[in-house]
């Protein structure tokens, strides 16, 4: 009796795991149209000659830099020295040194010549007492702000924004290596459109290429599994999802890694969340229900070429904190803007965009998870119907490896990367391979990640840095 | 125990997405090989098409008439690849003489014809791709065509006939431009990028229509912080007197650009203390640098306890005055409020520039 309720039940998830992971790959064919006509469109907008409008304005916007850095002792001078080639003069950079234990001052004073230095300005964003204000007597754009540790990108973040002097502010990692043009391609929306409150940018991963002085010389896939896996998972959240959704207006995620903002705007929202697990997601999301509930005419921009890139974590332990904050930060955001959901009120964002992340990211991980769970018990009870088992594990491979060669596909018109023979050839046993194990991990991730939400358990973990010298 | 049931619908369903997926798989597969294949092709090409026609390309922009006939006899399907080559460069090289050259080159390659054929394609993209061609080109025989394109159904033909009249910089075309001034559906910083290409020229064009438009008045002092004059000043000491507080902090944002003289000084000091803070701030940006002799120092170091924006307009507006207004920011910097420490940030940074 209990055996055939069982195999009742089998028989009923079996069908709701079927059908989740048609709808998944179905959804993720379905935004490619949409993510590719944004492309094309992106493509002939953003011409050579129109962003050349930066260089033919006679007083381009004032645009911040802003830099939070937390023991970078490593990375930072190189970061800064990149920075202060970007192609776009109108801007200044605001390091924030946010109670570093390391020696991240000292690198700073030393190779840019800082001196403590007068400088007035409102906070309108509350953050951790402000320790000391250096300028650079070398680079007279260079400001540093030295705060006492505040426990939080979000909160070295609003102390940059006040300090801030530009119209737009642009938030990059301390590791975040630009694009020589990045500022300028991601300013030139905000020259053209008023209405525009955000631009995020595409974000590569820097693990397997060259970088020599702060710039990426030469790009290649890396040796490492877990860092090849993630540069597809990249490719798949960058263009994909979200050229999808930029194309309807409905952004959600300006990663933390690169996003430029209207000072004022960030500012009205209330700045960066000092609680927020998730912070970049989470005044994204704001700034979209700001604008939305003001009636007020707006655009969050995307621009899919890489202006940035990222080190991804190499080793399983880096990775699995980063993805346990990084559900972390997904559950509490949607916590906390449960009201969007489904709500006509805030447009396609909360009849599209959080009913499908609902759908697909909060629940996903804990359908898959418990899908595996359960064929591994059916399997050691002996219920496992190994053909209808086979057959499934094949429609996920493939439709898995599908989204991720058009993900591949998008990237290539986009950027043109990991281009040579070999890499094509890795890249597709990648999207093969991260279906036999890799996926199931992340979702086992998900679920712990969900646990320690709820039970508000798990900190922010540590990720493994090295100098861009050593990345190859 | 038996495996559990599964209906053959249910089974035959799976199948089905099965087969849907390797499909699918392949079908994505086929497309990055393809798209690969021929970005891979492009690349060859035009390597192999620049290493034969660049010696000639650069013999040719040299004045070399030989290397011009070469390039008129390249086979046809090459033609526009190498005008890409030749016109791509102008984009950041403006040099006249160059620019001039390529232009000839262009015409003995019969590829103007090509372009007026493109400005009438139905395809957007075709007809946006020749305008920018044309203007970078300096082809004011074209002119007309351009500003014509300004009327494009298409936001994006609108914007490339914006950026190649900047190029362009053909005075027939400036009345167009200023005239759309107005026109929010052209990006906002084109319409700044093609008037400030004109320099001065534009001035007496926004002058008339600012007087027979007052509606728009904003706007023409926005566009005189960009090509104003001595020749706007009169002009705009009426406009500091406009009901709009947007308008009169334009109009004091346009006089900082334009300079001031007595009559204006005295306007910015009279509206230093405006209601509305915009206006205090851009009063006292105008008076930056002034050194006239209406002493505007004591009324500026009254605004260093302002509104944030003014206080900073006010401090900057001291430091340029010499002396006496280095001497206003001594005594407040001396001060542990928020204007002390402004006035401190100011003399430090006059002190480290020097």
């Amino acid at each position: 009796m209990l055996t055939t309720e069982a195999l009742s039940v089998l028989s009923i998830f079996s069908i709701v795991v079927v059908s989740y992971f048609v709808l998944w790959n179905l959804a993720q064919m379905a935004m490619s149209p949409v993510a590719s006509v944004f492309l094309w469109r992106h493509e002939r907008r953003y011409t050579r000659r129109a962003r050349a409008l930066v260089d033919r304005l006679a007083a381009p916007p004032l645009v911040s830099v802003i830099v939070p850095a937390c023991n970078e002792e490593l990375t930072i001078a190189e970061s800064i020295r990149a920075l202060l080639e970007l192609d776009y003069e109108s801007r200044e950079i605001v390091v924030v040194n946010d109670g570093s234990t390391d020696s991240t001052l000292n690198v700073l004073q030393r190779t840019f010549q800082l001196v403590p230095a007068p400088l007035a300005y409102l906070q309108p964003l509350p953050t951790e007492p402000v320790r000391g204000v250096y300028r650079s007597l070398s680079e007279p754009g260079l400001i540093v702000i030295d705060k006492v540790n505040g426990r939080s990108k979000a909160d070295a973040s609003n102390a940059g924004i006040n300090a801030a002097s530009g119209v737009a502010v642009l938030i990059v990692d301390a590791d975040t290596v630009l694009e020589p043009d990045a500022l300028s391609r991601a300013a030139l929306p905000f020259l053209e459109d008023p209405k525009l409150v955000a631009v995020g940018g595409n974000i590569a991963i820097t693990n397997g290429s060259r970088i020599e002085h702060g710039r990426i010389t030469d790009v290649a896939l890396p040796r490492s599994w877990l860092a090849r896996f993630q540069i597809v998972e990249y490719m798949r959240s960058f263009l994909l999802f979200r050229l999808a959704c930029a194309a309807v207006n409905g952004v959600v995620i300006i990663s933390g890694a690169f996003g430029l903002f209207r000072r004022e705007t960030v500012i009205a929202v209330g700045g960066y969340d000092r609680t927020a697990i998730g912070e970049d997601m989470d005044l994204t999301i704001r700034l979209q229900r700001y604008c939305r509930t003001r009636r007020r005419p707006f655009r969050i921009g995307f621009d899919p070429h890489p202006l940035g890139w990222t080190q991804a974590p190499e080793d399983r332990q880096s990775l699995r904190s980063q993805r346990y904050r990084w559900r972390r930060g997904l559950l509490q955001v949607f916590w906390r803007q449960r009201g969007m959901i489904g709500n006509p009120r805030y447009g396609v964002v909360g009849l599209l965009v959080l009913p499908y992340m609902l759908v697909f990211e909060v629940l996903g991980p804990l359908l898959e998870t418990s899908g595996c769970i359960i064929t591994l018990l059916a399997a050691a009870l002996g219920l496992l119907n190994w053909k209808y088992f086979e057959l499934m594990i094949g429609v996920s491979v493939l439709f898995g490896t599908a989204s991720t060669l058009l993900a591949v596909l998008l990237s290539d018109i986009a950027t043109h990367r990991y281009m040579r023979g070999r890499d094509l050839m890795l890249l597709v046993a990648v999207s093969i391979l991260e279906n036999c194990g890799y996926r199931q991990i992340n979702s086992w991730w998900g679920c712990v990640g969900t646990l320690q939400a709820i039970t508000g358990k798990g900190g922010w973990g540590v990720m493994k840095r090295r100098s861009f010298e050593s990345e190859r | 125990m038996s495996e559990y049931y599964l209906s053959v619908e249910f089974v035959n369903f799976a199948s089905r997405m099965f087969w849907f997926g390797a499909i699918l798989a392949a079908t994505m597969l086929s497309a990055v090989i393809l798209e690969r294949s021929v970005y891979g092709y492009q690349l060859i090409r035009n390597q192999r098409l620049k290493d034969r026609y660049f010696p000639y390309i650069r013999r040719a922009l040299d004045g070399d008439q030989t290397a011009t006939r070469a390039l008129v006899k390249c086979p046809p399907r090459y033609r526009l690849i190498i005008a890409e080559f030749l016109i791509t460069p102008l984009i950041d090289d403006r040099d006249p003489v160059r620019i001039a050259r390529t232009l000839e080159i262009v015409r003995a390659m019969a590829l103007i014809p090509t372009a007026e054929r493109l400005l009438r394609s139905r395809l957007w993209w075709r007809r946006a791709v020749a305008i920018r061609a044309l203007g970078l080109l300096q082809a004011r025989k074209q002119t007309a065509a351009i500003i014509a394109a300004l009327d494009d159904l298409n936001p994006l033909v609108r914007a490339a006939a914006l950026d190649a009249l900047t190029d362009l910089r053909d005075p027939a075309s400036l009345s167009a431009i200023v005239v759309r001034l107005q026109d929010a559906s052209l990006h906002r910083g084109r319409r700044a990028a093609a008037l400030s290409a004109f320099g001065k020229q534009g001035e007496p064009f926004l002058l008339d229509l600012a007087e027979i438009d007052s509606d728009h008045r904003l706007n023409y002092a926005r566009a005189l912080m960009l090509c104003g004059t001595a020749i706007a000043r009169p002009a705009l000491c009426r406009w500091t007197r406009d009901p709009r507080p947007n308008v009169r902090a334009a109009t004091f944002e346009a006089l900082a650009h334009t300079g001031l003289d007595e009559q204006a000084a005295a306007l910015a000091i009279e509206c230093l203390e405006s209601a509305e803070s915009s206006v205090r701030a851009m009063a006292a940006r105008a008076l930056r640098g002034w050194s006239g002799s209406v002493n505007a120092v004591p009324n500026l170091a009254k605004h260093l306890d302002d509104e944030w924006p003014v206080a900073v307009q006010a401090a900057r507006a001291l430091e340029s005055m010499g002396e006496s207004g280095l001497a206003e920011l001594r005594g407040c910097s001396s001060r542990s409020d928020l204007a002390g420490i402004l006035a401190k940030q100011i003399l430090w940074e006059g002190r480290a520039r020097c």
